[in-house]
């Protein structure tokens, strides 16, 4: 992540990156015809190079909001290399063959914009946040980093140190980040959604002037991004800038595909991380689904059953029926390629680990064998098509939500008809998706073990 | 889980929120009565998405914890998420989450914050959920004593956890001391211990009441059905037996300090550098706005320049003003690997010399005002945004045109009100107070240099250091 708002103890595992995608579904837009349920107003395009875009007019406020997700991210590394989609997405903000290193920032707050940009296992998000009058110059800078980004060496290791930095504190420093980077490296034993995206130590310091040009040249090009802008604009004009800015930026081959799939789990796999603590975590975690698998959907309302809200299974037996835990929480990715369904939790000082994790157990295979009740049901349909709702009260929420469909389910209209789909799933999906996933066998199980000469006495 | 510990642990709370302003969005019309009993209701029709958002201010707060109870304001909101009206604790929390919606409450400094947006079919169990947690919280006392022992436990659980986010805590406790703005919202492991259950009733009994409430909501609803929906629920509610407690000023205290927080095998220092600042009600905000802007207050400040993009020290380096009723907290923080703690914090302090010396200049003064004004309209975008403005508004006594007058008011600085800002808020080199959060073997003899130096165990069950005769 280019920035990070200090204070959530959640976005430590960000850096897994995968609740950064809003958990947005749809429900039927009101006005609407029944079966079209797309806003007439939204209207996508691709150049010739294979750039998309999908502009969405929105006059509420006289702001725009513009996301580039670029099709590269920790997927596409090998160890040597672990960490660089990352990096790369901090070094976009560097400098070009025409700007120097800095000039991409301080133009675009002179203009009244403001941006981020995040790296996932899947994708790098580039989002700029303007007053419309800063359109021009929005397009220009994002044009001139994506035909003639440069590299300075100097910039090249002072923003190692920056990255280096940021992984003390979402992983060194924190012993949530620490669990969860050993977990994820636990449970895939081939495929490279094992490695951190922020990069592991070694590599963050070795890669080189090399690898970020040929990352550049694979990953960087039109055809490999999809642009969304959300705002006071209208489709003609984003056009026109469009043509202007960004049409003559040269197509290049596809990157090549990632081969490797992760082999079946054959049994329980379990990692202890050992650390000054006062307070034990347990993390599991269950090879689950791609974003566009047919079972993901299922799984997501589970989750909202199991872990969202303090009525939610999960909180209310382990967290205030039994105490074995102060916090539980849980998410699954959903990325290009079959993920994780994962949990974690916070147990009190001097909490039993391994009676928490039996419990948290037992309670996951109660849901494979009896499923959930009617009101459980019908709570996890509210609580997306609300969640739904207040992505489409912004107009960042909506560009966020168009794009993450377009780019892991296909299109962007899949966004407006899902509700159907909320509505035809029943207790014997959630069931069914449960007893596959949530198998002993098919899990991945992490501690954190307080330090015992640390073990932190209460001093009254 | 990340919600409500940021809750627990939020020292700033509604009291220091800082809104964004501009000229170009304008606040949108509302609907302000006031009923008999005191309560303040505010509505706003918003019918973009069919959702309403409420944010209702108790006044009040963490200001009035007794002396070694720190955390009992908090304490109270979580408990009346924990059962009120005909519903227990289960009942509240499924009527809340089978709706699709949310609503908690979190202590601030000044007043306890009740959040939530529901489905705006749901407005009925919204205003019903609403009034209970204010009217009739059930306040059982297994609830208490189980929140007691979470809350404590989760004070544990974020001093392993990144350590940036309670740097804050310890550094309002040691520049404002026995001051109210020193203690804890959240309460440390050893105040929440000594919290009773009679201290949640009586909070119930005196503090809390019809005339120190504030509820605006906002979305899409009818103003005369809502108004009268709300009017029907709070209109019989009795007063409260007591007036909110009253916060004197302090002054800028002496600099020359510094409190070393140990956690032994950290890999970086944290360090907050500041002192007192100024108040909610500090007359040239739009310059203040402005010169923090510039000085720590976006990606390209002087301060991320320096210690981010020009060095690689750190991740990230910003400058806070927390503005409550009386002066707040001015204040540099950033973090840096351990080895080069002197150097990161030198740096800091070359920086802050630089803008007291320097001022700035005309460049710079119009990027940050196209920059105020450019993000500004993003603060009032939707029903939620627009009903926390609004109760904040009118926590604070503050017309609407502290909003809609903001844009002209950011237009007109200039450099002469800015030097000026400058010179009075942002402390000088001696005036500064150190907080240090990391591996104090290793840097303890090195941050001498700074002041005379505290140390304090990150685990011990406090953010200060005792006074002797404890």
């Amino acid at each position: 992540m280019k920035t990070l708002a200090l204070g959530s103890l959640l976005l430590v595992l960000a850096t897994g990156a995968d609740h950064l995608l809003p958990a947005v579904h749809a429900a039927e837009l009101p006005q609407e015809p029944a079966g079209n349920n797309v806003p007439a107003e939204i209207e996508s395009f691709t150049l010739e190079n294979g750039l998309k875009i999908i502009v969405w007019p929105d006059h509420d406020i006289p702001n725009v909001v513009m996301y580039n997700f670029v099709r590269a991210g920790g997927r596409n590394e090998y160890p040597g290399i672990t960490g660089l989609s990352h990096f790369f997405e901090h070094m976009m903000f560097n400098g070009t063959e025409k700007r120097a290193p800095g000039e991409f920032d301080r133009v675009m707050e002179a203009a009244g914009g403001s941006n981020n940009a995040y790296t996932s296992n899947d994708v790098t998000v580039y989002q700029d946040w303007f007053p419309r009058s800063a359109l021009d110059t929005i397009f220009d800078l994002e044009s001139d980093r994506l035909a003639n980004l440069a590299f300075v060496p100097e910039v090249v290791e002072s923003e190692r140190g920056v990255v280096f930095s940021e992984r003390r504190s979402r992983v060194d420093n924190d012993n949530s980040g620490k669990l969860y980077e050993q977990v994820v490296a636990t449970a895939f034993v081939a495929h490279p959604y094992q490695f951190p995206v922020i990069g592991w130590p070694s590599d963050i310091e070795a890669w080189t002037m090399e690898d970020l040009q040929s990352y550049f040249q694979t990953y960087y090009a039109p055809n490999n991004c999809t642009m969304v802008f959300v705002g006071d604009v209208t489709p003609d004009e984003i056009r026109a800038f469009a043509d202007e800015y960004l049409a003559d930026i040269p197509a290049q081959s596809p990157p090549a595909a990632v081969r490797t799939v992760e082999p079946e789990q054959l049994g329980t796999r379990r990692v202890t991380v050992q650390a000054i603590a006062q307070t034990p975590q347990l993390h599991l975690a269950f090879h689950a689904g791609a974003a566009s698998d047919e079972e993901t959907l299922p799984l997501e309302m589970l989750l909202k059953i199991l872990v969202d809200g303090e009525s939610s299974r999960l909180h209310r037996t382990m967290v205030e029926d039994e105490q074995l835990a102060i916090s539980v929480g849980g998410f699954q990715s959903e990325g290009f390629d079959p993920g994780l369904a994962y949990f974690y939790l916070i147990l009190p000082q001097g909490g039993d680990a391994s009676v928490a994790e039996a419990r948290l157990l037992e309670l996951l295979a109660d849901v494979a064998e009896h499923g959930v009740s009617d009101a459980e049901l019908s709570k996890a349909r509210n609580i997306m098509l609300a969640d739904f709702w207040r992505g489409m009260a912004t107009i960042d929420g909506k560009a966020a939500a168009l794009g993450n469909f377009e780019v892991f389910h296909g299109s962007y209209e899949k966004l407006f008809s899902l509700s159907e789909q909320i509505e035809s799933i029943g207790n014997e999906r959630l069931r069914a998706v449960a007893a596959s996933v949530f198998r002993p066998a098919n899990a991945t199980v992490g501690l954190l073990e307080p330090l015992a000469d640390n073990a932190m006495g209460e001093e009254q | 889980m990340s919600a409500k510990l940021a809750c627990l642990l939020a020292l700033v709370g509604l009291a220091f929120s800082s809104p964004l302003f501009a000229q170009d969005v304008n606040l949108p019309d509302a609907t302000q009565v006031e009923l008999p009993n005191g309560t303040v209701l505010i509505l706003v029709e918003k019918h973009d998405v069919p959702m309403i958002g409420v944010q209702a201010i108790l006044r009040g707060g963490a200001t009035a914890d007794p002396a070694g109870k720190g955390g009992l304001a908090s304490l109270y909101a979580a408990l009346i998420e924990k059962g009120a009206g005909k519903r227990d604790a289960a009942e509240f929390s499924a009527a809340i989450d089978s709706a699709g919606a949310t609503l908690s409450a979190s202590a601030g400094m000044e007043g306890i914050t009740i959040r939530g947006d529901f489905l705006s079919r749901d407005a009925g169990l919204m205003v019903e959920l609403l009034a209970d947690m204010l009217q009739r919280p059930t306040l059982d006392k297994d609830e208490f004593e189980k929140l007691r022992e979470r809350s404590i436990n989760f004070l544990r659980a974020a001093k392993d956890a990144d350590p940036g986010d309670l740097l804050p805590t310890y550094a309002a406790a040691f520049v404002f001391g026995e001051h109210p703005y020193g203690n804890p919202v959240s309460g440390s492991e050893s105040s929440l211990e000594a919290l009773e259950h009679a201290d949640l009733q009586d909070y119930f009994a005196n503090q809390v009441g019809a005339d120190r409430l504030i509820i605006a909501v906002a979305g899409d609803f009818e103003t005369a059905a809502m108004q009268t929906r709300l009017r029907d629920a709070f209109a019989d509610w009795r007063r409260a037996v007591e007036q909110p407690a009253t916060v004197a000023a302090l002054p800028r205290q002496p600099g020359g300090r510094v409190l070393l927080v140990d956690k032994p095998g950290a890999t970086q220092t944290y360090f907050w550098i500041g002192n007192v600042g100024v108040a909610r009600d500090f007359p040239r905000r739009a310059d203040l706005d402005i010169a923090n802007t510039v000085f720590g207050g976006r990606f390209t400040s002087m301060l991320n320049t320096a210690l981010r993009v020009e060095s690689g020290l750190t991740y990230g380096a910003r400058s806070t003003l927390l503005r409550p009723s009386q002066p707040g907290s001015v204040a540099i923080s950033s973090f840096t690997r351990t080895d080069a703690t002197v150097e990161a914090i030198d740096m800091a302090l070359g920086v802050l010399g630089q803008l007291r010396d320097e001022g700035i200049g005309d460049e710079m003064r119009t990027s940050a005002q196209n920059y105020v004004l450019g993000q500004f309209p993003t603060s009032l975008e939707t029903a939620s945004q627009l009903a926390a403005q609004f109760a904040l508004l009118d926590n604070y006594g503050l017309g609407t045109d502290y909003i809609d007058g903001y844009g002209s008011a950011i237009r007109a600085v200039s450099e002469e009100s800015l030097n000026a800002v400058i010179d009075e808020v942002y402390p000088s080199g001696d005036e500064l107070i150190f907080v240090l959060l990391g591996d104090a073997g290793t840097i303890r003899d090195e941050v001498k240099k700074y002041g005379s130096v505290t140390e304090l165990s990150i685990t011990e069950p406090r953010f200060r250091v005792l006074p002797k005769e404890e």
